[in-house]
């Protein structure tokens, strides 16, 4: 299936922006600058739904016109694309968009088309589909991970470089007692945030190595 | 002097006698000196370049080496203030006219690296011309530079502004390619069509076959196809362009102590031992043996040999067994390491000419950090931001494409004391895996920036006022 | 990274027998994931009769071309990037894009980054669950992992000295897997 790339689905959504001359400030304009206030981090509202792994919204103005011998054509409406990489199936992914960012979602698609609301969330998860434009060729280098399996490893991996360091040339013995120190700090250790930093910046008590 | 000016190789014709010599060749000479130059009024200037141009050293074979050689390159600045039209001066690459200095942030030149801790002559941006003379001798140095000084003074067309000494370290009486931390250096450089000398095996880009071929001459000279098939972008006008090239200039001040200091610390915990350690670190044995080729000692033989000295890839070594993943000259040119036969590493080369500077002092003595001594590095590329740029930002002081994450170059690395370079190993006890940590700040950037420099026919037009960009 | 094509209608077929393959093989997809500097990268035609209307007050479209949207999320700098793909890739590239209008093929790489300059356009919000891990270390962090799993599975129960040894093993399984991660340089 196109839009699949092993366990990582590439939604593509196409929605209509709504045109209206009537108003000061149109609504491809108040879309964009709600997008550039959106947080990136791990308080964005794509953390939230936490199977995400990439994901983008592009105010697509218009077609390109490349040049003669081309033809010159423009689109009669703007588009907002949204384009993310998710862990799990589509309906489940818009249903948790609709549930755990009900605010994000409206501040966004209410400059939409035939936008219903997410108080229905199967409703919205209708209106999104109608919106899906069929991934052609998707390519996914890491397909078969999640996100929490991907920020584990990350995890992991930072913590056993700090340690492999930090007991180089020491006793066996007393790099055995330290091994079960970290698995144990690494089994408490909280899961890391995604769209956050890893442990560089995460506070000394969380951070499973040292 | 030469019955040819006209060299072909590989059906490429390249015109030598219009081409600053050092651009095609490094001279080996064991004594130099760069003069850093401010120019003076611009009619002044012009007619000192036109001077000095009499002297200029090219490409031309010698059927007698000369006692002392002399060069020149431009900044921005300089070729602004000898007055190019506009139009000239605007389509030189950006990199270029913004100069070094403007790109710390991309060369990671900054903390201990930047623009505050260089030398006092980088500070005003007045450095327009680099005059270099290159001799056989300190007397013949010192004599072919009085020249130039009096030149200076007779068309009062430039004031020198600082003059940098560099030079061949002298062991037992004779001059070496050793640099400060005890390394052989000046292996490597690349191969291009239409370059005099014949092609070593491993200097030039790996053929589908395995073999080596020499590299597109666009690669390093202006005016010439590139390895992409096309002319590489340059300077309008044409003429201003052809036969030039761009040149990087960069002192780095070694902190031989801390470095001695460092390898010593670390040596006590590795089982292969200090020379084996001071090998992982660069790739090379510090007589210049690589270690792809002779991973358990040193081996003379392949030193002497040009034929194997630098004839490697790491194909067979991908796990960095032999020569560690992150050592510095695999960051520097990685040959094979990403695969697809070496391709994306063809148009990632530059040309090094540099020299150690300052007082050399053997190990087990005494030796202190602050000591001025270094090396002055310089390097050629038809595109800085391409070549220089890219290796330097990419592959010296990040380490994604090597799949070592951010992990920098060790030797000139700009650390933190927090950085890591790790010695891939095997269950073998002289090659154990090693991990080496809180790697301090070995080499520090001291100033520098990013000059052109043009051939006989450009020096000739920019003396005479006469560059016309159409 | 953003761009999109018109294609002539009559030529949007032959694209998608071209993908047809693609998918179907191997050493294509194997190329993209050797220069693994990409997360995720995906094509996607729009037909000119496919854009979405969603009211009978949004104007239809009525265009003569089909178009093809390209979406990537990639490591390293732009130009980087159009380098690697021009020097490597670009028998496949050419194969996607010479059905869009005006493209001058991916070799030599000047023309094709003008080309790409014009017809791309830029990300409104970007969000990256791991915005400090380029996909090499993702896939390095998964080789540590699991090469973790398995060492805390047969260790814990050893000897001292056996310890020691199959630790020595451990970290010659995972000693090309160690790079930190960070912030990637600027782009330029």
């Amino acid at each position: 299936m196109a839009n699949q790339s092993g366990q990582v689905y590439g939604l593509t959504i196409l929605s209509p922006i709504v045109e209206n001359e009537r108003i000061d400030i149109c609504h491809a304009t108040e879309l964009r600058w709600y997008l550039a206030s959106l947080p990136r981090d791990h308080t964005s509202p794509f953390a939230r739904v936490s199977s995400t792994h990439l994901a983008r919204l592009v105010v697509m103005d218009d077609v390109v016109f490349v040049g003669a011998p081309a033809h010159e054509e423009h689109l009669k409406s703007r588009y907002l694309v949204f384009e993310t990489n998710f862990d799990g199936d589509l309906d489940t992914y818009l249903t948790r968009m609709a549930r755990e960012i009900p605010e994000v979602v409206e501040s966004v698609w209410k400059h939409c088309v035939g936008y219903p609301g997410v108080a229905d969330p199967a409703g919205f998860v209708a209106y999104m589909k109608k919106c899906q434009i069929a991934t052609t060729f998707f390519f996914a280098d890491v397909n078969d991970k999640t996100v929490q399996q991907n920020l584990r490893a990350l995890q992991v991996q930072s913590a056993l470089a700090h340690f492999i360091e930090k007991n180089q040339g020491e006793p066996a013995a007393e790099i055995q007692k330290s091994f079960g120190v970290l698995l144990e700090r690494l089994a408490k250790a909280p899961a890391p945030l995604p769209g956050g930093d890893d442990s560089e910046e995460t506070s000394a008590e969380d951070r499973p190595h040292d | 002097m030469t019955n040819s000016a006209v060299i072909r190789t590989d059906n490429t014709k390249i015109d030598v006698s219009d081409i600053q010599g050092f651009a095609l060749k490094g001279y080996n000479f064991p004594f130099a000196r760069y003069l850093l130059l401010e120019l003076l009024h611009p009619k002044a200037a012009q007619n000192f370049i036109g001077q000095v141009v009499q002297y200029l050293t090219t490409g031309e074979r010698w059927d007698e080496k000369p006692v002392a050689t002399v060069n020149l390159a431009f900044t921005h600045r300089g070729l602004v203030q000898l007055e190019l039209p506009e139009a000239a001066l605007l389509s030189f690459p950006v990199e270029f006219q913004q100069g070094m200095k403007a790109r710390r942030e991309i060369l990671y030149d900054t903390g201990k690296n930047a623009p505050e801790h260089w030398d006092p002559v980088w500070s005003e941006d007045r450095v327009h011309v680099w005059l270099a003379v290159n001799a056989q001798t300190p007397a013949a140095l010192e004599k072919q530079c009085a020249l130039l000084v009096q030149l200076m003074e007779q068309t009062g067309g430039a004031r020198q502004l600082q003059a940098q000494d560099a030079g061949a370290i002298f062991i037992d009486g004779k001059p070496t390619s050793k640099e400060h931390f005890g390394y052989t250096d000046g292996f490597g450089n690349p191969d291009f069509k239409g370059a005099e000398r014949e092609c070593v095996p491993g200097q030039g880009k790996l053929a589908k076959d395995g073999t080596w071929e020499a590299l597109a001459t666009g690669e390093f000279l202006l005016g010439y196809a590139d390895e992409s098939g096309e002319l590489p972008v340059a300077p309008i006008p044409h003429l201003l362009a052809r036969n030039g090239t761009f040149m990087v200039y960069r002192k780095m001040h070694q902190n031989v102590a801390t470095f001695r200091d460092y390898l010593e610390k670390q040596s006590r915990l590795y089982l292969g031992g200090k020379e084996k350690l001071a090998a992982k670190f660069i790739g090379r044995w510090r007589d210049g043996t690589p270690i792809e080729l002779s991973p358990d000692q040193p081996d003379p033989a392949i030193v002497q040999d040009d034929n194997r000295n630098t004839n490697f890839t790491y194909g067979n070594d991908l796990s960095g067994l032999r020569c560690p993943i992150g050592a510095h000259i695999r960051r520097a040119n990685p040959r094979d390491a990403f695969g697809f036969h070496g391709e994306l590493v063809n148009r990632r080369r530059i040309m090094r000419r540099g020299l150690p500077y300052g007082q050399y002092v053997p190990e087990g003595q005494p030796v202190r950090d602050e000591d001025d001594r270094g090396v002055i590095f310089m390097a050629l590329n038809a595109s800085l931001f391409r070549q220089f740029e890219f290796v330097q930002q990419q592959w010296i002081e990040y380490g994604n494409d090597l799949h070592q994450g951010n992990d920098k170059d060790l030797v000139i690395g700009n650390h933190d004391g927090k950085g890591k370079f790790v010695v891939q190993g095997t269950a073998d006890a002289q090659n154990p895996p090693f991990v080496c940590a809180h790697l301090p700040h070995f080499v520090e950037l001291r100033g520098g920036d990013y000059f052109f420099v043009p051939s006989l026919t450009a020096l000739e037009m920019m003396a005479s006022g006469s560059v016309d960009p159409r | 990274m953003n761009a999109i094509t018109p294609m002539k209608p009559w030529k949007t077929p032959l694209l998608r027998v071209f993908f047809f393959i693609l998918g179907a093989v191997k050493p294509l997809q194997t190329d993209l994931k050797n220069l693994s500097f990409i997360h995720f990268a995906r094509w996607v035609i729009i037909t000119r009769h496919q854009f979405p209307q969603l009211s009978p007050q949004q104007p239809r479209e009525e265009l003569r071309y089909d178009y093809l949207m390209f979406f990537s999320n990639f490591n390293g700098t732009w130009n980087q990037y159009i380098d690697a793909f021009s020097a490597v890739l670009s028998q496949g590239l050419n194969a996607i894009w010479r059905w869009s209008e005006k493209f001058p093929g991916s070799v030599p790489v000047t023309p094709f980054k003008a080309y790409i300059s014009q017809l791309q356009f830029d990300t409104d919000y970007y969000y990256n669950a791991y915005p400090r891990a380029a996909t090499n270390d993702v896939k390095a962090a998964l080789r540590v992992q699991d090469a973790f799993n398995e060492f805390v599975k047969t260790s814990q129960t050893l000897s001292p000295s056996d310890f020691e040894k199959a630790y020595r093993q451990f970290l010659v399984r995972v000693q090309a897997d160690l790079g930190s991660t960070g912030m990637a340089p600027v782009g330029t």
